[in-house]
């Protein structure tokens, strides 16, 4: 495929999936009603138990890196999930793209959708609670960002696998399983307070290296050592993972005739 | 030149996790298609027909046998292949909020077409499936026939060689499908796109099929013109009677007759010939004091074929 049709087929994507968010409803929820509603009622709560700035600004950014990770592994996921919904799902599989097509344009509305969110959420917590999330400077909050994205694509697109592997009934199972596993990623509390079994667990998620070297800018001594190095190779490692476990999936659904049961 | 070359193909499909049930869809099909011709796939629901399309599609890998498709195979050259053949279904189904202007160009952009090119092409495709007045209309809210123009829209963005169009007049009025089935036929005459359909519509079939390959439980029967089917199943001629009884148990044993079925009021016999053997029943009838109120006879029609096969 040449570059011109690779950018070409991402960007219908892209289009679609704009296209899809500014008209429903249901998306005004995801990308604002939620978000706004966990930061003020996590903000409240700083306030009532009196946590000093530093542990509210701790709790804030767990806050809202589930936020944006929520948001745009949700978009990375609408890259079936819209035409599994719709039963359109064969028109793509039909077309001579392949998933990474499909997933990086799903990707790239889930970032600018993050993206946005985050700016709003980060002037909710500045005007709300004094809590300047920006304060460690655009590069430290492009990393972070970064890390949030990262996540929510290989959340997303093993969603996308799972989907593909057990049809529409693994939708439940699917979030279930991954809000599970963020949840074990320090978004409240450091790692150190887990237990032993499952502090394994908790680094083994890249995204709990991307939180401990953001919160380092506000105070608190890191956990890990070279966080945000382990952070981008643990993602490239699971990005991997996740796609090959979706091409599988796919393969698995062309022959199976899962493809077309999901069409109908 | 074939466009399609498909030799013993096999498929069967596993349900369920604890015991799987296993439905053979497919008992080895072979089928060829020239080029430029419209092949129709005739048979009842559940014979394999939209199975069949859907490997020589590869949105569905066969379990054993070889299917070239434009000389590609259909599972090694995937990729290479859907870029040249495109897929219409008449239970279409696309993104609910997603207007019709905006189906088209999002599968136009999948296929490589962009800027005044990808607009040209809506444009034409929108003009050519009479979709103008609809062109802004969310899909969830057209109606059946309305739905079906943006498939058959959609399944010629690529300008394909090969059209697979699965029971494209489904649920259709009579004169949308007459429209329909022209614009099929345009497809072919006008722009050499080679179409294999599948339908259980004998009209159809009948009028817009160069050959028809009639399937039944995953195999195929019999393959052959509309015409060079009629007269190898050597059906005769068909008399249909009202007679008042209504029901003469005797008829179908009458010398010549081959078989008889009731047909909404009328009694149809299939005759070996209806010059030789119309006098005869008439005289039969008479004797036995049964009132004949009408009288037709008529050559056999495809659907015969059908009923006939599909025994
Ligand atoms: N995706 C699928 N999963 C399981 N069974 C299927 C699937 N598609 C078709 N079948 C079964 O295969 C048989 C043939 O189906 P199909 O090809 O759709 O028939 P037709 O299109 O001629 O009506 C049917 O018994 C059907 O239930
Ligand atoms: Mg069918």
């Amino acid at each position: 495929m040449s570059w011109r049709a690779e950018l070409l087929a991402v960007w219908a994507v892209v289009v679609r999936n704009a296209l899809m968010a500014s008209r429903n409803v249901f998306f005004f929820f995801e990308l604002l009603f939620w978000p706004i509603v966990g930061v003020l009622s996590i903000g409240l709560m700083t306030r009532f138990l009196h946590l000093t700035p530093a542990q509210a600004s701790f709790v804030l950014i767990g806050t809202i890196a589930l936020s944006i990770v929520n948001v745009c592994q949700l978009e990375v996921a609408y890259a079936v999930l819209l035409d599994v919904w719709s039963k359109s799902l064969k028109h793509q599989f039909l077309a001579p793209i392949g998933i990474r097509h499909l997933t990086l344009g799903s990707w790239l509305v889930g970032m600018a959708r993050g993206g946005v969110l985050f700016l709003l959420l980060a002037a909710l917590g500045w005007w709300a609670f004094d809590f300047r999330v920006l304060a460690p400077g655009w590069l430290a909050v492009a990393v972070f960002l970064l890390g949030c994205f990262l996540n929510a694509w290989i959340v997303g697109v093993f969603v996308c696998a799972l989907i593909a592997l057990f049809g529409n009934r693994a939708e439940a199972f699917a979030w279930a399983s991954v809000n599970l596993v963020l949840v074990l990623a320090g978004l409240y509390y450091p790692v150190s307070v887990l237990p032993e079994p499952v502090a394994t667990v908790a680094a083994a998620i890249p995204l709990t290296y991307f939180l401990d070297a953001y919160r380092a800018h506000f105070g608190f001594a890191p956990e890990f050592r070279a966080p945000i190095a382990t952070g981008l190779a643990l993602s490239v490692v699971y990005a991997a993972l996740a796609h090959w476990c979706f091409f599988a999936a796919i393969q698995r659904a062309r022959r199976t005739g899962l493809l077309l049961k999901m069409s109908e | 030149m074939l466009a399609i070359d498909a030799h013993d193909v096999t498929k069967t499909f596993k349900s369920g996790w604890l015991r799987p049930t296993r439905t053979a869809a497919l008992r080895g099909v072979s089928l060829t298609v020239p080029r430029g011709t419209i092949v129709g796939l005739l048979g009842p629901n559940g014979a394999g027909k939209t199975t069949l399309l859907s490997i020589l599609a590869t949105l569905l890998t066969p379990d054993s046998g070889s299917v070239r498709v434009l000389g590609h195979d259909v599972v090694r050259d995937a990729a290479r292949l859907r870029r040249r053949l495109n897929m219409a279904s008449g239970r279409p189904s696309f993104l609910w909020s997603l207007r019709v202007g905006e189906i088209v160009a999002f599968y136009g952009r999948l296929y490589g077409l962009s800027g005044s090119k990808l607009r040209r092409r809506v444009d034409e495709l929108i003009e050519l499936c009479e979709l103008g007045a609809n062109r802004r209309t969310p899909y969830s809210e057209l109606s059946t026939g309305l739905k079906q123009r943006v498939a058959l829209a959609k399944s010629l963005v690529n300008d394909p060689e090969l059209l697979f169009l699965d029971e494209p007049t489904l649920g259709l009025d009579p004169d949308v499908s007459v429209r329909v089935r022209r614009h099929i036929a345009d497809l072919r005459s006008q722009r050499g796109i080679t179409i294999v359909l599948t339908t259980h519509y004998m009209r159809e079939a009948d009028e817009l099929c160069d050959e028809i390959a009639f399937i039944k439980a995953g195999r195929i029967l019999a393959r052959g013109t509309p015409a060079e089917l009629k007269r190898r199943i050597r059906l005769g001629d068909v008399i249909a009677l009202r007679l008042d009884p209504p029901a003469v148990p005797w008829l179908g044993e009458a010398p010549g007759v081959l078989r008889c079925r009731a047909v909404d009021g009328w009694v149809e016999c299939t005759v070996d010939g209806a010059e030789k053997r119309l006098p005869d029943l008439l005289r039969a009838l008479s004797a036995e004091g049964i009132a004949v109120r009408n009288v037709r006879v008529r050559e056999p029609e495809l659907e015969d074929v059908f009923v006939e096969l599909a025994r």
